[in-house]
């Protein structure tokens, strides 16, 4: 899985001893973690675990009360242009007035710079990108005038427009149908055999031990972090998620049923 | 005043010059401020530049000039400051009351400043509320050898300043106001491109509040964008709605005024507010009159294809009867005129034509049953409602695509059966 | 004695404005609680319209008359926003804007008009923009007080149905309340205080009579009814100041006033409230970051790391206090900092444990300053944990 793309590099992030506080409460704790690509790596805690936060903080988006995020071992301000980013959702205002072909090739900005509008090489990339998510015949359409699944979709498709080589999602399953959800997992797992490292926020542990090739159980610091199989069993779950009997249950079904897969 | 070819005074024309002139900037700007949802930050700002232009004022400056201007981007800078305080450290206290405590306490500390120093300034506290637009065209300089009133160059300075600063930074402006986070992400001083806007902002207030008063500064900034994105969908068509939509209010709102003898800044608010109101309701897909129009009208098809579809039913045999009454007329004497039924001494028959027609919705009925049947688990009784309605939104691809699902039976789930598949309607001629 | 020196009519009409302070502050309160602050602006802008259509149909300046008229395009006004809000594709805001600057503007339209054809009484109408007190005589007062006392009095007969939606509307629902009905009573009292307010603060600022009070008051108090309480005496408070002060200084108009009282109880508030003021909290978010800085310098020269970037500040401090010594080949350990140090360890590795049996314990007491568990953790439940934890080894 080596020299796939043009890249010398094996992307990775590294997040040494980070320390997030809101008001004096730590969301993370003394976090140490290291995801190395290419891989499809999945984030996943319970509620309030620090998920996004963990995502904010390698941005810069939030302020670290301690310790550093390194990308392929340099500052964020080196790779910007090799890291994109999809937030969740909710954060953004789904009735502004764009339409799905402008939000796509917002994500070639990064690479044009201040004033330079995108042309026509931006255009083409957007255009293949939507087809990859399989929103072609959409590019014209009010994003508020898509499906949740859809809007995901076209989030995704911006981030493919932003040829980065790291990727960090915010919970791109959330509020999307089952259709979307195996679309955009296709897709992600593409980009990791393009030699690409996907850092997915998620919430089901049915799909993650379907899809992922690492996981991190994070719960304020990290529980456990390794290979999925490795890191999805019972122990580790009941450690996340300690005084929640009903998800547990719920979690020794999900593992039973898909903790087999690589 | 030399009176003027059209009628009407030239300081009237140089007046509504001023007004179109000052309403594009301030069009422009709030088009921003309505998409990135700051509309209430722009009324804030509007309030709260009236200490700083007092205070220029009281320095030595002219309502409109340069040093008022940095008074006003001054104070708008303390409001923002002190309303985000108050947001962030109150626990408890929302926004929109942070936002209130701000500018209140500026706007009245600006009406405090102008009633004692009234003697002092070339203001007071009716200029602050209404503006002084029908006196713009005596304040004038020489530009060329021509007398310009002041607002209305301070306008068009504005409209291109502002304009050129939007087209530079479109693509930057667009992305923080729409993914902040994502702009973040990508390295953009969102804060630095938000302390811009608020410049912006300040700026134009000043010169709208020189025109129509420091209240209804908000209108001019707020409800050309607005009725603009009722009309258009993507941000640099609402911008060039609304500039256009500005300017032509500030023109007959001034005029409206001069007809009826009131103040101008009223009815140029009055107008946008009127312009806004015929947005909603005619705004082609969103509009109040063309959703309505679209329901009505879409009750008149199901209403038909009931009626069609209850005659087929009838004909068929089974407890169905064709519909009758005085309701069923008007519904029946359109499908006559359609070639659909037809009348006879029995009642209300279908034509061939018709009976294609019929067939169809029945088929899309009797085929989502079916679908329903094999694929949900639902009781025989819970069929035929959803069926009832999805029958009229099923076009033949669906129709195709459930008919291979459901197999060759040919039966729905009560065993009646279902019809083929009729011909595209090129029959409906015959 | 205070008669003899303030004219009758005067202390009639403070006492009312003080009425008028006391209801404007508990209905706020609420009002602000529901998140129904802007609401209020817009109803105060849409008065004036109807206060001056009231004088053209009257033909003559009946406070009563002008009020009644004022409610109606208050409450229209705001019927205008429900019909934007459901029936088009406007943002809140921009709606909120919209109907604000719009119905302000039909106001000022009729207002200037009047003022133009110079109609009998046709000044006082401006009064309506700012407030303006001293042409309220005493007739009018007592009807202003009666309506303000009638709003007071019906938040304190309603205080529980309405702190219920204003905090958790979905319950309230599920419970039974007619949420919509306490919500329409809340906006007509909004509207109510709106219009009796007017003579006072004027259309431009009333407003800040129902939102500042209880800004200010919410920073003493986390009790819905302390904080009615506190609002409608910091409401008084400011009306009163109001009146005194455009009496005091000719041509002053009272609202300005109003406001600017208001705010200052709301500055002095928000600094210097005990617990939530800017000043307590500063104070200790610097003592909890100063904690984590130590704590981070402690630990990493314990481990024989160099001081971390941004340490100076703590280094600076941990040398005074003798925790750390400058050495020959750079920071070390003075014997205290190595006790300190292993203390923080120890401390941070009992939090672990604790965050590793009973998360929930410590998203609820872990702080960065790292305190001993036993010192923030109920002793039972603490005991609790550790058996817990014990088990699982």
């Amino acid at each position: 899985m080596d020299g796939a793309g043009g890249d010398a590099m094996a992307p990775v992030v590294e997040f040494h001893d980070v320390t997030v506080a809101y008001a004096g409460r730590p969301v993370l704790w003394h976090v140490d973690l290291v995801i190395r690509g290419p891989a499809l790596y999945g984030i996943v805690g319970p509620n309030g675990a620090g998920k996004s936060t963990l995502l904010k903080a390698a941005l810069g988006l939030v302020p670290l009360a301690g310790g550093r995020v390194t990308f392929d071992g340099g500052a964020l301000a080196d790779s910007r242009a090799r890291v994109g980013y999809v937030p969740q959702r909710e954060t953004v205002d789904w009735g502004f007035p764009v339409n799905v072909m402008d939000v796509v090739l917002m994500g070639t900005y990064g690479r044009l710079g201040w004033f330079r509008r995108p042309g026509r090489r931006e255009r083409d990339v957007a255009g293949e990108c939507l087809r990859r998510v399989g929103l072609a015949d959409l590019a014209g359409r009010q994003i508020g005038r898509l499906s949740g699944g859809q809007q995901q979709r076209v989030f995704l498709a911006r981030a493919l427009a932003q040829e980065a080589v790291i990727y960090l999602l915010d919970e791109p399953m959330a509020g999307v149908d089952a259709g979307s959800q195996e679309l955009i997992f296709g897709v992600l797992d593409s980009l990791r055999a393009a030699g690409r490292l996907v850092i997915v926020v998620h919430h089901d542990l049915r799909s993650a031990a379907g899809w992922f090739d690492g996981v991190a159980l994070v719960d304020m610091r990290v529980v456990a972090a390794g290979p999925t199989a490795a890191v999805l069993t019972a122990e580790n779950l009941r450690r996340t998620y300690a005084g929640q009997p009903a998800v547990l249950e719920e979690l020794a079904r999900a593992v039973a049923a898909g903790g087999r897969t690589p | 005043m030399s009176p003027s070819v059209t009628g009407i005074e030239s300081f009237h024309l140089w007046n509504i010059a001023t007004a179109m002139a000052v309403a594009a900037p301030c069009a422009l700007v709030g088009t921003l401020l309505v998409a990135r949802r700051l509309s209430l930050l722009g009324d804030a700002i509007a309030h709260a530049v009236l200490p700083g232009i007092v205070i220029a004022v009281l320095a030595g400056g002219r309502p409109g000039g340069w040093l008022t201007m940095i008074g006003a981007v001054a104070a708008a800078i303390v409001t923002a400051s002190i309303a985000t305080a108050v947001a962030s450290n109150s626990v408890g206290v929302g926004e929109d009351a942070a936002t209130g405590v701000g500018f209140t306490t500026m706007f009245a500390l600006g009406v405090i400043l102008v009633s004692v120093a009234a003697s002092r300034v070339d203001l007071d506290t009716a200029c602050v509320l209404y503006g002084e637009l029908e006196l713009s065209a005596f304040d004038t300089v020489p530009v060329a050898g021509l007398e310009i009133p002041r607002g209305f160059i301070t306008g068009c300075l504005l409209f291109a300043g502002v304009g050129l600063a939007l087209c530079l930074s479109w693509k930057e402006q667009v992305l923080a106001a729409f993914d902040p986070a994502a702009a973040r992400a990508l390295g953009l001083p969102v804060a630095g491109l938000s302390v811009a806007l608020l410049v912006g902002t300040a700026l134009t207030t000043v010169a709208g509040f020189d025109a129509v008063g420091g209240v209804l500064v908000v209108t001019m900034l707020v409800a050309p964008a607005a009725a603009a994105e009722l009309l258009v969908s993507r941000l640099h068509h609402v911008a060039a709605v609304a500039v256009a939509i500005g300017m032509a209010a500030g023109a007959i709102g001034y005029l409206a005024a001069w007809r009826l003898d009131t103040g101008a800044a009223g009815m140029i608010a009055v107008v946008l507010g009127a312009v806004y109101a015929v947005a909603a309701l005619v705004a082609p897909e969103h509009g109040i009159l063309a959703r309505a129009l679209g329901a009505v009208a879409l009750r008149w098809r199901v209403a038909r294809e009931d009626f069609l579809a209850a005659a087929w039913r009838a004909a068929e045999g089974g407890t169905a009867t064709v519909p009758r009454g005085w309701a069923a007329w008007p519904v029946a004497r359109w499908l006559a005129a359609e070639g659909a039924v037809g009348w006879t001494p029995t009642g209300w028959r279908l034509t061939p034509t018709g009976r294609a027609r019929a067939e169809t919705i029945v088929r899309s009925h009797r085929l989502w049953e079916a679908w329903l049947g094999r694929n949900v688990d639902l009781p025989l009784d819970h069929l035929h409602p959803p069926a009832e309605w999805v029958e009229h939104h099923i076009g033949s691809a669906v129709r195709a695509i459930l008919a291979a699902e459901v197999g060759d039976s040919v039966a729905d789930p009560h065993g009646r059966s279902i019809p083929p598949e009729s011909p595209p309607p090129a029959g409906r001629a015959r | 004695m205070i008669a003899a020196l303030v004219p009758y009519n005067t202390l009639v009409v403070a006492a009312a404005v003080a009425a008028v302070g006391l209801a404007a502050g508990m209905v706020g309160a609420l009002a602000v609680l529901r998140r129904r602050a802007l609401a209020g602006d817009a109803a105060a802008h849409g008065s004036l319209a109807g206060v001056a259509t009231a004088f053209l149909a009257t033909g003559r300046r009946d406070l009563g008359w002008l009020l009644v008229g004022g409610l109606v395009t208050s409450l229209a006004t705001l019927a205008a926003l429900v019909a934007i809000r459901r029936w088009t594709r406007t943002r809140d805001d921009a709606a909120m804007a919209l109907v604000l600057g719009v119905s302000f503007g039909a106001g000022v339209a009729l207002v200037t008009g009047i003022t133009a054809r110079g109609l009998p009484d046709s000044a006082g109408l401006e009064q309506f923009l700012l407030g303006h007190t001293a042409g309220v005589t005493a007739g009018d007062a007592a009807l202003l007080a009666v309506c303000a006392l009638g709003a007071a009095g019906l938040v304190t007969l309603g205080l529980k149905e309405l702190t219920l939606v204003a905090f958790d509307e979905a319950f309230a629902a599920a419970a039974g309340w007619p949420v919509g009905l306490v919500d329409l009573g809340l906006v007509g009292l909004i509207a109510v205080m709106v219009v009796v307010g007017l003579p006072a603060a004027g259309a431009v600022l009333v407003t800040a009579l129902l939102v500042i009070p209880p800004v200010a008051a919410r920073q003493w108090t986390d009790r819905v009814g302390t904080m009615v309480l506190l609002a409608g005496l910091f409401g008084t408070l400011s009306a009163l100041v109001g009146v005194v002060g455009s009496a005091l200084v000719p041509r002053l108009p009272t609202g300005p006033v109003v406001v600017l009282a208001a705010a200052a109880l709301a500055a002095v508030s928000a600094v210097a409230a005990p617990g939530r003021g800017w000043w307590s909290r500063r104070a200790a978010a610097r003592r909890a970051l100063v904690a984590w800085r130590e704590g981070d310098l402690l630990a990493s020269l314990a481990r024989g790391d160099r001081p971390p970037a941004g340490a100076d500040g703590a280094l600076r401090r941990a040398l005074a206090d003798g925790l750390v010594a400058r050495g020959a080949g750079g920071f070390t350990l003075t014997a205290a900092g190595t006790a300190r140090a292993a203390d923080l360890a120890r401390r941070r590795e009992a939090w672990a444990r604790i965050l590793a049996t009973a998360p929930d314990d410590a998203r609820a007491f872990l702080t960065v300053d790292l305190p001993d568990p036993a010192a923030v953790i109920d002793g039972a439940r603490l005991a609790e944990i550790r058996s817990a934890a014990e088990r699982c080894r």
